[in-house]
């Protein structure tokens, strides 16, 4: 069999199975809610009420992005591979002629598929409407949506790591939403004490380099350099120094591959020692 | 042909395989007996490749499988897991399918081999509504796609009743010509229709052979029973004397005495000559659960 037929037949069925989770679709359609509303609404810090605006629009569909998409994605892969041991069903597709990476990168792609498929259905109708009524730039919104992908890629990655390391489902969507609070919130209350407790003094690139330690604020940085007419209500993202474009992306696409990789390693390793669960 | 040479698999400090030799040829049926914990469901699955022996080595064709000769057997190899849960969101024909892709067979073998386990009628129903029996039937026919030379059935009948069972093994005989392995905890049931039967226990070989060199092997007692006239019991004693190896007691009336199987006909010759002395006898040979609890 080709590599990437065994890869597709196991993606297709992961992305089937996700998309007939009804819970997805609500927290889509929540998602497609507040993002309408931001449609409308969003411009009422500057006194605008009503679809106008398109920056400060941009940077609130950001901020909404940055809370809801990294808990989507890792509530979703909570109990990726993990279920299916449990389930008897890794053991049957593993003595298929399949290997086991063939399967774990069938896996993650069906999950990253149906999270992105989850992510256009909720940020696109937006997209539109707004630029049918506030004449946004369709380049930003597009590239917002590609940068929603990347950090919801970067946290469906966790999210997979999470789960071979916690090796229970519920735990590990306990575990998820333990980092989901540390990453969109503690980890800049973090950053703000430090900056307070040195008095403001930390050098700026040391300061951009801790920001890189967290995707949500990459994705900060990336949408405050890149999507740049929004950027005022962006937080921390505003006190960092500029990045060059391929540090930023090089630290998104980094957030994406390396608990990736690290979650495929220790699958292979607790899998050959069969202590997977 | 399959040889486990010197296999061992170890968990930390657990030796859940101690070091086992075993060959199984082309063709051939094997059950793999043992009480839960012996190491049944651990030895299936070095068997398909889902674990690695820990020391010796598995030898395929005469050589140790590398990635794509597992790849390869495993095109050729039909697995049963014990208690899998297959998709309970999928009917009986997708899950196939998704299995016949996996495998790369045909899809228009699915339906055939529906029909073949009994579920063409329930091919559009929803797993989640099929019976125990039905279940263990899909799990079946997933095995058999692609027409595997090599069955691996882990506790293929674990759960099913004396209909179901029957049922089960009616299917099985369209795979004779095949290498099957079976592993089972109800070895009488099983031992009807496979050519070998391996007893393991604490990860050891304790047996390995045809039924009758199973019973050779252990060499239980034979019982006979006796129904005595009253004066029996005393001329009765006497000819259990003789032998070194028979014990004789009394139960409800009955005698009953245990013989072992190199003394059994010249017992059985001297208790001839009592023949007017009793009512009735009864020779009982040991059962395959007692070998079973004999080597366990």
């Amino acid at each position: 069999m080709k590599r990437v037929d065994a890869v597709w037949s196991i993606a297709r069925k992961e992305l089937s199975d996700r998309l007939r989770n009804q819970w997805i679709w609500t927290v889509s359609l929540l998602v497609l809610a507040a993002t309408l509303a931001i449609a409308f609404l969003g411009a009422a810090p500057v006194g605008v009420v009503g679809a106008h605006g398109g920056g400060a629009i941009l940077a609130s569909i950001m901020n909404l992005a940055v809370y809801l998409v990294p808990l989507l994605a890792l509530v979703m892969g909570a109990g990726a591979i993990i279920d299916e041991k449990r389930r008897g069903l890794l053991d049957l597709i593993l003595a298929y002629p399949i290997s086991s990476s063939e399967y774990f990168l069938g896996t993650f792609l069906g999950y990253a598929l149906a999270l992105a498929i989850a992510l256009v259905a909720s940020f696109v109708p937006t997209g539109v409407v707004l630029s049918m009524t506030t004449g946004i730039n369709v380049f930003q919104y597009s590239l917002l949506l590609v940068l929603i992908l990347g950090l919801g890629t970067s946290f469906l990655a966790l999210s997979f790591l999470i789960s071979i390391l916690s090796r229970d489902p519920a735990r590990g969507i306990a575990s998820s939403v333990l980092v989901w609070i540390f990453a969109v919130l503690v980890f800049d209350l973090g950053l703000v004490g430090l900056l307070v407790g040195f008095g403001g003094q930390i050098p700026a690139p040391a300061f951009g380099a801790m920001m890189l330690l967290n995707p949500t604020d990459v994705f900060r940085l990336i949408a405050f350099t890149w999507v740049g007419s929004a950027s005022s209500p962006l937080g921390l993202a505003t006190v960092s120094p500029p990045f060059p474009a391929v540090v930023l992306v090089s630290a998104m696409t980094a957030w994406a591959i390396v608990p990736l990789w690290l979650s495929h390693r220790l699958f292979q390793k607790r899998l050959a020692l069969d202590r997977l669960i | 042909m399959i040889r486990f040479d010197r296999a061992t698999k170890t968990f930390g400090s657990l030796e859940a395989l101690a070091p086992l030799d075993l060959e199984i040829k082309d063709s051939e049926w094997l059950g793999v007996f043992g009480r839960n914990g012996s190491g049944k469901t651990t030895l299936l699955r070095m068997l398909v490749g889902l674990s690695q022996p820990s020391g010796g080595q598995l030898l395929i064709d005469g050589k140790p499988p590398g990635p794509e000769d597992w790849r390869e057997f495993r095109r050729s190899l039909g697995f049963m897991p014990e208690r899998v849960a297959l998709f309970d969101n999928l009917t009986g024909e997708k899950t196939l399918r998704y299995f016949a892709r996996l495998k790369q067979v045909d899809l228009g073998e699915v339906m055939p081999i529906l029909e073949r386990v009994g579920l063409a009628d329930a091919a559009h129903r929803k797993t989640s509504d099929y019976s125990k029996g039905m279940r263990q039937r899909l799990n079946l026919a997933q095995a058999l796609l692609g027409d595997p030379k090599f069955l691996v059935l882990d506790e293929p009948i674990e759960g099913l009743d004396a209909h179901g069972v029957r049922d089960f093994f009616e299917l099985l005989k369209s795979v004779k010509g095949r290498t099957v392995v079976f592993s089972s905890h109800r070895l009488p049931l099983i031992s009807r229709i496979v050519d070998r039967i391996c007893i393991l226990s604490q990860g050891k070989i304790k047996a390995l052979g045809t039924e009758d060199e199973l019973y050779e092997q252990v060499n239980l007692p034979v019982r006979v029973v006796i129904h005595p006239a009253d004066s029996a019991s005393t001329r009765l004693a006497a000819a259990v004397d003789k032998l070194d190896s028979a014990s004789l007691v009394s139960q409800n009336g009955r005698l009953v005495v245990s013989v072992a199987q190199k003394d059994k006909l010249r017992f059985l010759s001297d208790l001839q000559a009592l023949s007017s002395e009793m009512h009735d006898i009864r020779i009982e040979e040991p059962s395959l659960e007692e070998v079973l609890l004999e080597t366990g």
